[in-house]
């Protein structure tokens, strides 16, 4: 208790507040004594007999320019340092609660292998038995690799040298064929298609990642997720020349301050320190890259009637073809 | 306790294939096994089953692991507990210990040492278990009878002796005062009193706990509008101290 009483005294706020009146107490001072000194040194010249203008006028509004100049150039300096300072700081609280729970996402698979691999070597099990844990093992290595892609895949859309595959595509189909394809990864959870327009809406898109996308906004909606049945409905609605893309979900919804948020690299909703947090706090910021790299945006809001978020992606459409 | 009687296990573990993969080996051992995926569920099965021994992952959905060991350790200080954790720091190890926790073992583990160790713990609890006590309760086998200002708690008949007299304490109180009284000192939040002492993350308000903050005052302040045991900390929750030099834990 002793020790946080003066704990705020090394805040990096007070601690630049501090230093800036500091600073700008030295120039007022500074340009104080100059004014003082060059007084008297006036009086002397006065007395005797020079010429004052010769020797004072230009020289003391030079100076204190030249020093006005000086220590507002340090002023900037400070404020930049310490933004970045403040920038630093939090990334490198983000980076750690990342780490945490990358620790979990990577171990978790390797442990399950783990205990299969050595429950197989210890005995000897019925056939049916050891299918049913080699396909266990099967899925821990596939969601191992996921990981590792996922990671890789941030890489490569970060570096911005990913210029990706694109192609001409019908959304509401290619969303449909990718739920049909991962039915397994969303067991006891309801999906639902709507598109009231019944058009056939193209865009143009790399596959994959919008194949990523998909899986990153469905798996966080079925996540966090308390309802009995977690269920998701996408809705495409055409407007203009851009396809806005609803997936509204039955889920927890956002705490007002965390819809800003959620987007940041690393963020996560949830305690580290208690570890009710999980993943790798990449998702949604993947889910961000990914649109911006079709030219498009993607907003999150609280659903208005029942608990439950929606998260809207709005992708540039092709012109629809003429017939 | 019946020796030959299959043992218990209790694997919180909210990773299925983990669990279902513990399971296998310990019934393969000839434990009887629960599992259960979050916290709420694995304290709701510790109350109901009784189990002889805990399994228990830190990283859990609803109340982490660290909390539901302080939740138990408050009524029961005598169920072997290992913890399976993915953090496997000496750090988080060191916390694991200093809230109760008999063993801990980091992710991934070797089978065969996880499951010596549990025997080993069994055992040990069933020697430790022998001498009568049924465990439940014994919290503070050392601290049964506490004391501060010129007040006294009496952990196993369940009354206290404050300026107003003699009080009778329930259950739930008796629990929150065991709380503060091992956290002597160290401030905790409402929601964090809440999640160890009921075990609900979620639908409970933090209001019951002022209303709790309120009785404890009338049981033990001289002044309760003027407290100096049971303080608020504003935006933070509540800390319990006293002067040491007050202190004095009776034996048993």
């Amino acid at each position: 208790m002793h020790q946080s009483k003066w704990a705020w005294m090394v805040h990096p706020i007070i601690v630049f507040i501090f230093s800036i009146v500091a600073l700008s107490l030295s120039l007022i001072l500074y340009i104080y004594w100059y004014v003082e000194v060059s007084a008297g040194l006036k009086g002397v010249i006065e007395r005797a007999k020079l010429d004052p203008g010769q020797i004072l006028a230009p020289q003391t509004w030079v100076v204190i320019l030249v020093l006005s100049i000086l220590v507002g150039i340090i002023l900037a300096g400070i404020f930049i340092i310490f933004v970045y300072n403040l920038k630093t700081l939090r990334l490198y609280r983000l980076q750690r609660n990342f780490i945490n729970n990358f620790t979990h996402e990577l171990k978790t698979p390797v442990t399950s292998l783990k205990l299969y691999l050595e429950t197989f070597k210890k005995y000897e099990l019925s056939r049916e038995d050891q299918l049913k844990y080699i396909n266990y093992m099967i899925h821990d290595a596939d969601r191992q690799a996921d990981t590792i892609n996922r990671m890789l895949n941030l890489a490569k859309i970060e570096s911005k040298t990913m210029k990706g595959k694109f192609v001409n595509r019908d959304l509401v189909a290619v969303s449909r064929q990718f739920y049909e394809k991962n039915q397994h990864v969303f067991n006891g959870c309801e999906v639902f298609f709507h598109n009231p327009s019944s058009r056939t809406l193209e865009c143009r898109i790399d596959l994959s990642l919008f194949e990523m996308l998909l899986m990153n906004l469905l798996t966080n909606a079925f996540k966090y997720n308390e309802s009995k049945v977690p269920r998701m409905d996408i809705t495409f609605k055409p407007k203009g020349r851009k396809l806005h893309i609803c997936f509204e979900d039955n889920g927890i919804g956002l705490r007002r301050p965390e819809i800003k948020k959620i987007f940041r690299k690393f963020y996560q909703i949830g305690n580290s320190e208690n570890m009710t947090a999980k993943g790798s706090g990449l998702g949604l910021y993947l889910v961000e890259s990914i649109v911006r790299l079709h030219k498009g945006k993607v907003t999150a809001a609280n659903r208005e009637s029942n608990s439950g978020s929606v998260f809207t992606v709005i992708l540039p459409m092709n012109a629809p073809a003429t017939a | 306790m019946d020796p030959n009687e299959k043992k218990r296990i209790l694997v919180v573990e909210d990773e299925a294939h983990i669990a279902e993969g513990l399971k296998l080996n310990l019934v393969l051992k000839g434990y009887d096994v629960k599992i259960a995926a979050d916290g709420i569920d694995g304290l709701q099965s510790w109350k109901e089953w009784q189990p002889d021994l805990i399994v228990l992952d830190i990283m859990l959905p609803g109340i982490d692991g660290l909390t539901m060991l302080r939740n138990i350790r408050l009524e029961d200080d005598h169920v072997p507990i290992l913890i399976l954790s993915a953090k496997g720091d000496s750090d988080d190890k060191v916390k694991g210990f200093s809230y109760g926790v008999d063993d801990y073992l980091a992710k991934p583990f070797n089978l065969e040492e996880f499951l010596l160790r549990v025997e080993r713990l069994l055992l040990r609890a069933l020697r430790y278990g022998a001498g009568g006590d049924s465990g439940r309760g014994a919290l503070s086998d050392r601290e049964l009878i506490y004391t501060f200002g010129g007040n006294r708690i009496d952990f196993g008949t369940l009354s206290a002796y404050g300026p107003r007299g003699e009080i009778r304490l329930t259950e739930q109180e008796i629990k929150l005062l065991k709380l503060f009284v091992t956290n002597r000192g160290k401030p905790i939040s409402r929601n964090k009193l809440l999640e160890i002492g009921w075990g609900y993350p979620r639908g409970m308000k933090t209001r019951t706990i002022d209303n709790f903050m309120v009785r404890f005052r009338k049981y033990f302040e001289a002044d309760p509008h003027k407290p100096i045991f049971f303080k608020s900390l504003r935006s933070v929750g509540y800390v319990f101290d006293h002067d040491t030099g007050e202190t004095k834990a009776a034996g048993k």
